[in-house]
């Protein structure tokens, strides 16, 4: 098992980004308020830990991601690195020993790299910029034993190219390779496989995995797919409107739901059963409404197929319904924890995801 | 290892430089273009060679504006110098200008673009008013309010960097009063290029604004700046001729606007000396509009989707 003590706190952590209201707003000294991308967020990760943030488009989970790597600033809350405030850290210079302990991997391989830059040079930036190499001997092998790590063999034959000369798999192995050259204690990793192949992902996972068994690096694994946080993590995250709702261990979260949104987007995901019927997936009922006008009480209320009259009136906090599992939800207070099967959120068998 | 990496990479740039210029010659336009311009850099590269020192008064060899003959293939001026011999001269002058002034205003302007467009906010704002500025400011009134400033501080006799001093005020002139046109351009350019993940990659991995600057969004520009700098170059040559024309020159160095400014003085036109204005005239033309057509086919050939009418 991971060493438990945190590497990274988020306590909570808002972001929200002030609408520009038109001429008469302005005029008026009104408000236009702002879209609460990230609204409260709490969350720590263990040293050599995979945790997974899972939530949908528009959950503030890339946001998250963003803060931790200090590419968006946060409005409140704090972020804790080994116990020390890093939220108003700022300038390259004075983030430098932060970065050369926090990276990141991007979605899209292909827009994460410079197109004129070679893959050496993209791999050799991060040991340039953060001083980590003294000289070009050292420089190199650096960067061969970071392409080898990310799983481009031989790793000189990769020096010379182009990002458009290589394959989507490839280019992704190059951003890895890029964050791991570092050496860092934390990767954020921003769906790093959902734009590549299916039979691609399970490499490039292994790459990660094998990296936490090899470094005890800890990793962030950013996602909107719960089978491959499953699969990936040890801890689960459910982020939904910009506040986790949900987080445990990643078979409670995956086999033990308590919240009713993770009920959903578990029974949302299609299954490959011999016995189920190919059309019908229970889908979560509405839109997620617009994080610039978030629904009082308890944000899922509106969709929620279980919600009654408190859910409209308080914000649920995080309960605690089992080790280290809490959910934001009122449901175990009202003590009604059967009536999570109802016909619109069918519970599917466990183990079968 | 290291043998077949470098192969490998002189052999893929080696086709891309390959496939950019037959793209690039594959415009009718372009191919006129580069054949007009490699015609008039040999000019101005050996005039010497090709047509003898420039000819003054004292050196004249023939009689007063005569029509072209074998002897003085575009005829004579008014005190008896060949024409042929001050246009090929001329060319070195005006093309000179035109390159160091698109120099200079390409460096500005790229800096100026880049540093507003990466920093936003306050920055932009304030370098954006000061492009303005210099968008509207008038170059003629410029050069003749400044040229006899800078011949009084200067001395007339004095060359700074091997130009007479009026020369040097209309490449500064020029430089000064074009580069909004390419700060304009490289900021909404660098606008698009600062939020491509590469720019967040860099900062993730912990590289200074200066050196994303320098090293992620300025390579990306090359296309823009190229394409952008010749019609920048054309536009400096028609400024540069006009400003000659109307007595900014100087008449120990001539270029081409200077020789159109002594034609018009001695009456070619009234006495139908039309090769004297046409010679002159008509290179101006020629090199201004080669420069637009490699400049529109460059445009083309680095961006296919977006053409931009300048």
């Amino acid at each position: 098992m991971p060493d438990t003590s945190d590497i990274l706190s988020l306590e909570s952590l808002k972001v929200h980004f002030p609408i520009q209201g038109g001429l008469f707003d302005r005029v008026l000294g009104r408000s236009a308020g702002a879209v609460r991308a990230a609204d409260g967020v709490d969350l720590n990760i263990g040293r050599g830990e995979i945790v997974a943030l899972v939530g949908e488009s528009g959950s503030g989970k890339t946001t998250v991601g963003r803060v931790i790597t200090k590419l968006a600033q946060p409005t409140g809350g704090r972020l804790l690195f080994e116990g020390r405030d890093m939220t108003s850290a700022k300038g390259f210079s004075a983030l430098r020993p932060y970065r050369r302990r926090v990276q990141m991997i991007f979605q899209d391989a292909y827009q994460a790299l410079n197109p004129r830059h070679t893959v050496f040079d993209s791999v050799a930036e991060p040991l340039r910029s953060l001083r980590l190499v003294k000289n070009h001997a050292q420089l190199t092998e650096r960067v061969s034993e970071a392409l080898s790590a990310a799983g481009l063999n031989p790793p000189g034959d990769f020096f010379a190219r182009f990002p458009h000369e290589l394959s989507g798999g490839q280019r992704q192995r190059v951003v890895i390779a890029g964050a791991l050259a570092v050496k860092p204690e934390l990767i954020v990793a921003d769906e790093p496989v959902s734009m590549l192949d299916v039979s691609i992902r399970a490499q490039i996972l292994q790459v990660l995995v094998d990296l936490r068994a090899k470094h005890n690096m800890a990793l962030l694994f950013i996602t909107h797919d719960l089978p491959l946080a499953w699969l990936i993590a040890d801890r689960i995250a459910v982020l939904y409107l910009g506040r986790l709702v949900e987080i445990g261990s990643a078979d409670d979260i995956t086999f033990n739901p308590r919240h009713p949104y993770t009920v959903a987007l578990r029974n949302a995901t299609p299954q490959i059963r011999s016995d189920a019927s190919r059309f019908e997936l229970p889908a979560l009922q509405g839109e997620v409404p617009s994080a610039a006008r978030v629904p009082k009480g308890c944000r899922f209320h509106p969709r929620c197929p279980l919600a009654f009259d408190r859910c409209k009136e308080e914000e649920p906090p995080a309960i605690e319904v089992g080790p280290q599992h809490m959910s934001a939800c009122w449901l175990p207070t009202s003590g009604a924890k059967a009536e999570l099967s109802t016909p619109n959120l069918k519970s599917a068998d466990h183990g079968s995801v | 290892m290291s043998e077949s990496i470098v192969r490998y990479s002189s052999r893929s740039r080696a086709r891309a430089i390959k496939s950019f210029l037959s793209n690039l010659l594959g415009h009718a336009g372009a191919q006129l273009g580069l054949l007009c311009l490699v015609f008039f850099l040999v000019l101005s590269a050996v005039p010497n060679i090709l047509v003898g020192p420039l000819e003054t008064v004292a050196t004249a060899t023939g009689d007063f504006l005569v029509p072209p003959s074998s002897q003085h293939l575009l005829g004579t001026d008014e005190v008896g110098r060949d024409v042929l011999n001050l246009v090929v001269h001329g060319a070195r002058i005006s093309l000179t200008i035109a390159l160091l002034a698109t120099v200079i205003s390409l460096v500005v302007g790229t800096t100026v673009g880049i540093i507003a467009g990466y920093y936003g906010g306050r920055v932009d704002v304030w370098l954006m008013r000061l492009t303005d500025f210099f968008f509207v400011m008038p170059s003629f009134v410029l050069a003749l309010v400044i040229t006899p400033v800078v011949l009084e501080v200067m001395g007339r006799g004095r060359e700074i960097l091997g130009f007479r001093p009026s020369l040097f005020v209309i490449l500064v002139v020029i430089g000064i009063t074009s580069w909004a046109f390419v700060a304009r351009i490289v900021r909404s350019q660098t606008l698009s290029l600062k939020e491509r993940t590469f720019i967040d990659r860099a900062r993730v991995v912990g590289s200074s604004n200066l050196s994303i600057m320098v090293r992620h969004i300025l390579p990306n520009l090359v296309p823009q700046i190229a394409a952008n700098g010749a019609l920048v170059v054309a536009g400096a040559i028609y400024v540069e001729t006009s400003l000659s024309f109307l007595g900014l020159g100087d008449p120990l160095q001539p270029s081409w606007g200077t020789l159109l400014s002594l034609a018009q003085r001695a009456g070619a036109a009234s006495t139908g000396a039309w090769w004297y204005l046409g010679a002159p005239g008509l290179c101006a033309l020629a090199v201004s509009l080669s420069f637009v057509l490699v400049g529109n086919a460059l445009d083309d050939t680095f961006n296919p989707r977006q053409r931009v009418i300048p």
